[in-house]
């Protein structure tokens, strides 16, 4: 009882009174600032929102265990049945891609490293595991699980890494594993994963200590399609030329689709959003000041560098205007039905990108060139991402051939900068920049 | 050996062959449709080539060689191909070779449910059987009756007793590892009712006392090779007591209960029945429980971990089986490999270190 009284004051007083405190540092701090430099555009004002909600996530979390049940998820988990049963989620990729932006990936990695984990697993996993077995985290306190809720669809990696922290914590895991496509789900393929959520409908609410409402289920399946619809407009309002914001902002701007997803939280934040973006496109206002060329991104950003690349690309007029990551998360979630909640979630989850064979992927690559009308791509050669990369060699040469644009194959890594090469990366990337002039 | 069995096979009975990727797969359905399993481990060695420049230098040799050998022809010997999706990457390789390029004959895939035994994952098992083996029926050109499949599950109960065997008695087979090796990995690519006279034959030479003087060792990894290994841990000292390795003890089923009659149920309870495996998401303590049986069974004295670079389900187990070995006082060495054509000096040097360790421990003899 108390517990909850404190997970809702947290949520509800301590927060807002935070949060108008680092408005007002804002203020002074962009009040002492010179106006104008650099090659970016006007920034955009739901940026402080969405660091508020964000923030305000995290924060509230600190108090959440005790006071409601908790999950820690993955990104492609069919969140919606947890929502419905009133868990508070994390998102150990989330919070991963939190530390990889501030760099603490290398020594999060160490302490994972030092436990035995190889250093060619994924970089989120030795993250999120370095951050486990230390208990340092850059957001106060994470809280902790009172189950573990893992889908295959992104990876099998997932359920390795879930496996490891039931291990670590003593926690137990829920499975949604769905096989991979080949052009078109099996029934029996969707009849498997249907059958999964129901068994995550018992199991989560034995959890939580109440069976699902099954109006709530549908109000939440409603609420999370909505959210995907809004994020798909955020993200279409770079059709528009200039686009009225980069890639790069998208990357951050995702944040509330994965972890709040079936939240009104969350769609409240995309309507903001594109409200703001349509005004942008109507005004012809840009992500940078001078829009030249229009780029594609593939696979899941930099984390450590995102600012970097993005300045580097913007200061000769590169924008992406477009990446698969992000666009992920708009293709999948429109699917799922408040109708049949269970049935169409079982064929959303079962088709995300990931979880699709490469004509699938290669059709999605080809139709974002077209729709966002890029003048090259970027295919990011993600060390810890197996499933995202492999392929990427042909799909190079098959968008180049049959779109006439210029495609690069950038290797990298999501999350740890040791494994990334800065000088010849960035030469790389200034030699590719060089033939569009 | 392998283009010599395959032309065997066609020539005297007819039968087509399928090469097989690494590691699970029901072979009891390709004998029973005549069809002769040629599993592709790689190869090892250098990828025989240009098409492994396809996957990213990440991605683990099996994946990299595999795609060359097969994009540059030299599976041509076989009729079709079949993709179990083991990981990730192997996942990817089916899709890229059969859609993207490197190969045109007839793929097959067969999906793994994932994780625990449970009735929705056996529901799937046999669904995706029957969606195989009806795809191989009209490959093959066989109908896949009741009696078939009973009398290919009948025949591989046998092999996989005339292995485990082998592998149980191994202290009183008068073979050494390198020589174990090569009859049980002859299982990968011949007929299964001649590869099981031959393990019949070597049953017939266990003498009833202990002939292995070395220093008995559990070996948990991906697959055996390069083969030097072997005998590089037999000259310093060790000898493999117990086998873990997916290649091999993985898909030995030892669980012999009473068969079900239905040959289909028969054949789901066998695919549950299978050592514990990560790549098909044995819970871990499950998998410790079970590494440790077989070195108490087999007396190990120490634990080699041979895992393949970037193999992430076999990396990820790594510290759970350090950290249930240093419980036991077992010493632990993970040697980790390429698929390289030979061992490298230093895999050598760590191997001799660990086979000194052991002969210095407590007990040794």
């Amino acid at each position: 009882m108390l517990r909850r009284a404190r997970y809702e004051l947290a949520g509800r007083a301590a927060f807002p009174i935070l949060t108008a405190l680092e408005a007002w540092q804002h203020r002074l701090k962009r009040s002492r600032k010179q106006p104008g430099g650099g090659p970016f555009g006007p920034p955009l004002e739901s940026v402080r929102r969405l660091k508020e909600l964000m923030a305000h996530h995290y924060f509230q979390g600190r108090y959440a265990d005790g006071a409601v049940p908790v999950a820690w998820v993955t990104s492609g988990f069919p969140v919606e049945v947890l929502r419905a049963l009133g868990f508070h989620t994390v998102y150990p990729e989330n919070h991963a891609a939190l530390c990889g932006v501030q760099r603490l990936t290398p020594e999060y990695s160490d302490v994972a490293e030092a436990a035995g984990y190889s250093r060619d697993l994924c970089s989120y996993v030795r993250t999120d595991l370095g951050s486990v077995l230390s208990s340092k985290t850059p957001v106060g306190r994470l809280p902790r699980p009172q189950l573990l809720a893992c889908c295959t669809n992104i990876c099998q990696t997932v359920l390795y890494w879930y496996r490891e922290l039931s291990r670590h914590l003593g926690v137990p895991l829920v499975l949604v594993d769905t096989p991979f496509v080949h052009g078109t789900a099996s029934a029996h393929q969707l009849a498997y994963v249907k059958e999964q959520l129901e068994e995550l409908c018992l199991v989560a609410g034995r959890v939580s200590g109440k069976p699902l409402d099954a109006e709530r289920l549908v109000e939440v399946t409603r609420t999370a399609r909505e959210g995907s619809r809004l994020w798909g407009e955020c993200l279409a309002a770079s059709r528009a030329r200039p686009a009225p914001w980069t890639g790069i902002d998208g990357f951050f701007h995702i944040a509330p689709i994965v972890a709040l997803r079936g939240t009104e939280a969350c769609n409240g934040y995309y309507r903001l959003l594109r409200d703001e973006l349509e005004d942008r496109v109507a005004r012809g206002v840009g992500g940078l000041k001078e829009e030249k060329h229009r780029l594609l991104w593939d696979n899941l950003p930099v984390w450590f560098a995102v600012r970097r690349f993005s300045t580097l690309l913007a200061e000769r007029g590169f924008n992406f205007v477009s990446t698969s990551y992000t666009d992920a998360w708009a293709e999948a979630g429109v699917g799922i039905d408040p109708d049949d909640p269970i049935g169409s979630a079982a064929r959303t989850y079962t088709h995300v990108i990931l979880n699709q064979d490469l004509p699938n992927r290669l059709d999605i690559l080809r139709r974002l060139s077209r729709d966002y009308a890029v003048d090259g791509a970027i295919l990011h050669s993600d060390r810890s991402c197996k499933p995202y990369s492999i392929g990427q060699v042909d799909l190079r040469e098959r968008l180049a051939a049959e779109l006439g644009i210029r495609v690069l194959l950038l290797e990298a890594d999501h999350n740890d900068p040791r494994s990334w090469a800065a000088e010849p990366g960035e030469n790389r990337l200034a030699a590719f920049m060089e033939g569009f002039e | 050996m392998r283009n010599q069995e395959i032309r065997t096979q066609r020539e005297r009975h007819g039968r087509q062959a399928v090469a097989v990727l690494p590691i699970h797969y029901p072979k009891e359905l390709l004998t029973a449709l005549d069809l002769l399993a040629v599993e592709l481990w790689g190869p090892p060695g250098p990828p025989r080539g240009d098409d492994a420049g396809r996957v990213q230098s990440y991605v683990c040799s099996v994946v990299r060689n595999a795609l060359a050998f097969l994009a540059g022809g030299h599976a041509d010997s076989v009729d079709g191909v079949l993709f179990p999706h083991t990981c990730d990457s192997i996942q990817q390789l089916a899709t890229l070779a059969t859609d993207l390029g490197g190969w045109t004959k007839p793929a097959f895939t067969f999906l793994h449910p994932r994780g625990a035994d449970r009735p929705s994952a056996r529901r799937f098992v046999e669904a995706e059987l029957r969606r195989l083996a009806g795809t191989l029926e009209a490959f093959s050109g066989h109908a896949l009756t009741e009696e078939r499949l009973a009398a290919a599950l009948a025949l591989h109960r046998e092999v996989d007793a005339a292995r485990g065997a082998l592998l149980d008695a191994r202290a009183r087979l008068p073979l050494d590892d390198t020589q174990l090796y090569a009859l049980l990995r002859r299982g990968e690519w011949r007929w299964p009712a001649d590869h099981l006279v031959e393990l019949e034959a070597a049953l017939a030479t266990l003498a009833p006392e202990p002939v292995q003087r070395g220093v008995p060792v559990l070996v948990t990894g991906y697959v055996p090779e390069p083969a030097a290994l072997l005998a590089t841990l037999n000259g310093a000292g060790g000898y493999v007591a117990a086998d873990d390795y997916a290649a091999v003890g993985r898909r030995v089923v030892r669980a012999t209960p009473t068969p079900a009659a239905d040959p289909w149920r028969a054949l789901v309870d066998r695919y549950f029945a299978a050592p514990p495996c990560p790549t098909r998401g044995a819970d871990t303590g499950v998998r410790m429980a079970h590494l440790a049986a077989l070195a108490e069974r087999s007396g190990a004295r120490g634990v080699l971990v041979h895992v393949l670079k970037f193999c992430e389900p076999e990396l990820f187990d790594v510290p759970a089986v350090k950290q249930a070995f240093a419980s036991r006082g077992l010493p632990v060495l993970v040697l980790e490999g390429e698929l390289e054509g030979a061992l490298s000096g230093q895999a050598v040097t760590r191997l001799e270190a660990f086979g000194e360790l052991l002969q210095g421990a407590p007990g040794a003899a």
